[in-house]
């Protein structure tokens, strides 16, 4: 999904009004943004990675040569094709005086494309977009006026689009569209375009929205929208009455609660393809011929250093030597690496420097490297030798959840795969991946996580077990506890209790138990409960009741039964909830955390 | 005739209506147990929700800006629908309280300035239909409401017409003199809010059909729009049949067609050895083993299982339902995430159904197994059993009549 914006009035202010717009429209998601900014001529200047990339490019010095009264903006979150600065827009004709920002598809670009090069026009970018910069540019040199260059350039699509373009010399803004959505902001003696209202709210209320077909040109003294046919359009001017902070979490208060809510989907989708019910076999066609290695390391940070704990034990349950370490650690202080050893990244956004580093750090001595990440195109997934995608969609809210339900799925397909070469049916794995979707719905539907942290609203620490598969979701639901509600919280393995943190225990220290299955960790488990409500701590067990457990707990939350190895993704999706509701209830600013970001991309 | 107001008003011919209010509110009590989580809106017509053909025809139709009014289970509603629609921004408002069409309308006031149309969530409509009723709607007129031609209409809103002026709307009338009901498509003028603002309220409850009422009998204009095409809705379970089955003749799913009459999406995998019988939609990621017959008249949602040399005739599975192998499976409604077991059979045909304390004779429904209900390996369903949400039918056990939610049914 990509986003746009664009700019014509006070030539002091284009720049940051782009950028601001860019910064608003983040919540579409966003892997490259650019900005071009016209006047005499046309300035421009785009970067892979985050916005603050872009930012940092235009310095005090840069921003001298982008004082242009018009200008437009994007954001691009590829599903396709790497994030590059050559792929990002604002995409230019060869001779630099036009700019285009496009979201949408342009079905035949190649036959345009094909068509242009014959023409000895030569392309820059992979992308679909650079053909309506050339069309443009051969209309304008065969003639015509911008606005009707521009309008016969788009007379020669086919797909779905909206277009905001700037010219050189020319002190106004054109867009069109068809299939995609865009919008005009009326301001005074200044106007925007956008792909959304969000991008430019700040600077005016009264919007039009465009139809398709509908071509508007803006400049400092007014804007026009004409049709197809180049007659002028009534256009009605629109009062939007919402903030734009309800804007993309579909209605619900916060993008963390809409992400919880969105993982039946998620799941869905990063299952589809892969796993075969019929016949027990999972594929993952990404990884092509690779060898089971003789050993793994994961490197990660953060909530996916809890998804390689977890991948980690996955391997060894299935014979393979496999270890986690934290990327930092891993990157100053790193572990041998033996012979035919595989060291997988796990990074949601592929840009986490430290997990970057580590992995250059194990390339660099030899090692064959994967990486585990959502996003299409990142750092680590050009760098990396394999990748696997776990299709999770944007994740805004800081604290990750849908991202990590997912990570945990596309490791049991990653071990799955590493351990027998995919060749082996799994039917009891693939049933159960198969099943995950529903189970966590069952949980949305049923949780009540919310009604059991209203009690222990004023407690003094709060303490999460877990044993074997639950020990990581154990660290991951204490750390996505304390990111959003600033309590203290801590995750234990549950065998460590005894060793010292029992003495932190107190009737005013909650304790939530993961007990999953009836084996072995679930009884012992339990006896680390019993310790603790000898203490006279309260005690949330979550379970899937399999071991009985809710008989020892002053609260149980439910999930239902599914594959060991599976249940606690389930377990994690109730202390999601938990987290979420505690934070809600105490006010806390939820989406984004104080002092943290959602991809760390320094060291 | 009377000369309509736009040919002689040119600046008319412009008239906007980009604004749509889509009711999503009501649970659909008579639907139970498959809305125990989800409203009306949401449960599938053919393989999609019911919500999905309205928000795509106000789309088509041209409308710009969507408002949702929501209310039980408004999560699954902001869940599926999510903050845009094909594009187009969705904004949310919620009726805390199922108070009556009229209460939902005025939930989104402050939203809308100008006319606006006004949509049923729980009626499979088209964008002509929607289209039929903005062409007509004029600034003169206080409503414009799409009728549509059907026997059913002592079931519903009923109208009766004097050329294209509405003189007469009633809500499930006793008598069954009436052949035209309100489609649930309304144009209004914004005075529309001060005019329900002021209608009495009947058993707690705020009506449009109300509110439109006394307008009528006070001389108001309301504009009635005859339409024809697909109209269709469930108020019964065995209803959902109904609507896939129209849909399904009709062609209106979204997934390619492959022959004639079958259409799968592109992520379903369906064995070589597997027959799909027409007309049938097989969605996305769903999976149907070698042996299985799927069809006719049948809808697989996403995500849905059929496994080797199981039979499936004239059903709706929701999403993420499973069908065992050798299982039959015949005129049966799932919901989300049921299971029906290896060799687990339901034979479809014909029966009495109990809602709530009323008996409806000889409806064709082989079951209903609401979300998360199973139905063990060898265990048998008689038609007409309404199984709810978490039902667990045992091996080879037999399950009849209404089995409550989370109960266990044994041998």
């Amino acid at each position: 999904m990509c986003g746009i914006i664009g700019y014509v009035g006070d030539a002091t202010a284009t720049l940051d009004v782009l950028l601001g717009g860019l910064s608003n429209l983040d919540y579409r998601g966003y892997d490259s943004a650019g900005v071009a900014v016209g006047g005499r001529t046309v300035a421009v200047e785009k970067r892979a990675g985050e916005l603050a990339n872009l930012a940092a490019a235009l310095d005090d010095e840069a921003r001298a040569g982008f004082a242009g009264p018009v200008g437009v903006g994007h954001t691009r979150w590829s599903t396709h094709g790497p994030p590059t600065d050559e792929n990002a827009h604002p995409h230019t004709d060869e001779a630099g005086r036009v700019a285009v920002v496009h979201n949408g598809i342009i079905e035949n670009y190649r036959a345009l494309r094909d068509e242009l090069e014959a023409d000895g026009v030569t392309f820059t970018s992979e992308t679909d977009t650079e053909v309506v910069p050339h069309l443009i540019a051969r209309e304008l040199q065969a003639g015509a006026d911008p606005a009707d260059a521009i309008r016969r350039a788009t007379g020669r699509l086919e797909g779905s689009y909206a277009l905001a373009v700037v010219v050189a010399g020319v002190d106004a803004l054109f867009a069109v569209r068809q299939d995609s959505p865009l919008v005009v902001g009326v301001g005074e003696d200044e106007y925007f375009i956008a792909s959304d209202v969000p991008a430019f709210l700040e600077h005016t209320r009264d919007v039009v929205y465009l139809e398709d077909d509908e071509f508007v040109r803006l400049d400092p003294s007014g804007w026009t929208v004409t049709d197809a046919d180049g007659a002028t359009v009534d256009k009605a001017v629109r009062t939007v009455e919402w903030e734009a902070e309800q804007t993309g979490k579909s209605g619900y208060d916060h993008y963390m609660l809409k992400e919880i809510h969105e993982q039946p989907r998620s799941l869905r989708q990063c299952l589809s393809g892969r796993v075969d019910e019929l016949d027990g076999r999972i594929t993952v066609e990404e990884l092509g011929d690779l060898d089971e290695p003789a050993s793994v390391q994961f490197v990660a940070c953060g909530t996916s250093y809890h998804a390689a704990l977890y991948g980690a034990q996955l391997l060894r349950a299935r014979g393979i030597l496999a270890d986690a370490y934290y990327a930092h650690e891993y990157a100053t202080a790193p572990a041998p690496i033996p012979e035919n050893s595989l060291v997988i990244g796990v990074t949601q956004s592929g840009e986490t420097a430290d997990t970057l580093s580590a992995l250059r750090e194990a390339a660099g001595r030899g090692a064959e490297t994967l990486v585990l990440t959502n996003v299409v195109g990142s750092t680590a997934a050009r760098e990396c030798d394999h990748v696997v995608y776990i299709r999770a969609g944007p994740e805004i809210g800081v604290a990750a959840t849908k991202t990590f339900s997912s990570q945990l799925v596309g490791l049991n397909l990653l071990a799955a795969r590493l351990a027998d070469g995919g060749h082996d049916r799994q039917p009891d794995l693939v049933d159960a991946l198969r099943g995950v979707p529903n189970d966590v719905q069952a949980i949305l539907d049923e949780s009540e996580a919310a009604a059991v942290v209203e009690e222990f609203a004023d407690s003094e620490a709060f303490f999460f077990l877990g044993r074997g598969f639950d020990y990581p979701v154990a660290l991951e639901g204490a750390l996505k506890f304390k990111e959003i509600t600033y309590e203290h919280a801590e995750g234990f393995a549950a065998g460590e209790l005894k060793h010292g943190p029992l003495a932190l225990v107190t009737a005013e220290t909650p304790i939530f138990a993961v007990v999953t299955g009836k084996g072995e960790a679930a009884r012992k488990t339990i006896g680390n409960v019993k310790e603790v409500e000898a203490r006279d701590a309260p005690v949330i067990v979550v379970t899937d009741g399999a071991a009985d457990a809710g008989r020892y707990a002053d609260h149980v939350l439910e999930i239902p039964a599914t594959d060991e190895r599976l249940a606690p993704l389930l377990a994690n999706v109730q202390l999601q909830l938990v987290a979420y509701h505690m934070a809600a209830g105490m006010g806390r600013s939820i989406d984004k955390p104080r002092h943290l970001a959602k991809s760390v991309t320094v060291e | 005739m009377r000369i309509s107001v736009k040919e002689w008003h040119p600046e008319h011919w412009s008239m906007q209506l980009d604004s749509a209010v889509v009711l999503a509110a009501g649970e659909g009590t008579r639907l139970r147990p498959l809305t125990k989580y989800r409203p009306k809106p949401l449960l599938p017509a053919a393989n999609r929700p019911i919500l999905e053909y309205v928000l795509d025809a106000l789309v088509d139709a041209g409308v710009e800006d969507l408002h949702v009014v929501v209310g039980y289970q408004r999560g699954r509603v902001q869940d599926h629908v999510g903050p845009t629609y094909r594009g187009r921004p969705v904004t949310y408002h919620v009726q805390e309280k199922q108070l009556g069409t009229g209460h939902a309308v005025l939930r989104a006031r402050d939203a809308l300035d100008s006319d606006f149309l006004v949509v049923n969530g729980d009626e499979v409509v088209t964008a002509s239909m929607v289209e039929s009723v903005i062409d007509a709607h004029t600034v003169e007129d206080v409503a414009t409401l799409a009728v549509v031609e059907s026997d059913r209409a002592p079931e519903y809103g009923a109208v009766r017409l004097d050329g294209d002026w509405i003189v007469e709307l009633v809500e499930r009338p006793d008598e069954d003199t009436y052949r035209l009901l309100n489609a649930g498509i309304y144009a209004f003028g914004p005075s529309v809010f001060d005019d329900i603002e002021s209608t009495d309220r009947r058993a707690g409850e705020l009506r449009l059909t109300d509110t439109i009422a006394e307008g009528i009998r006070s001389g108001s204009s309301v504009r009635g729009v005859r339409i024809d095409g697909l109209w269709s809705t469930a108020t019964y379970p065995w209803d959902l049949l109904t609507v896939a089955r129209d849909l399904l003749a009709a062609g209106r799913v979204d997934e390619p067609e492959r022959r004639p009459g079958v259409y799968v999406d592109d992520t379903a995998s369906v064995h070589d050895e597997a027959v799909l019988r027409a007309p049938v939609v097989v969605g996305p990621d769903a999976m149907i083993g070698p042996g299985a017959v799927v069809g006719p008249d049948s809808a697989l949602g996403r995500h849905t299982t059929v496994g080797a040399g199981a039979v499936v005739e004239g059903s709706v599975l929701d999403i993420d339902t499973r069908v065992g192998a050798n299982a039959t499976v015949v005129d049966a409604v799932t919901g989300q995430g049921a299971t029906l077991g290896p060799g687990a059979t339901v034979p479809g045909g014909r029966a009495d159904v109990r809602v709530g304390a009323t008996i409806h004779e000889d409806r064709q429904l082989g079951c209903v197994a609401a979300d998360r209900a199973s139905v063990a390996g060898g265990a048998t369903v008689a038609p007409g059993t309404l199984l709810g949400t978490a039902v667990r039918v045992g091996t080879g056990a037999h399950a009849s009549g209404v089995v409550p939610e989370e109960t266990e049914v044994r041998r």
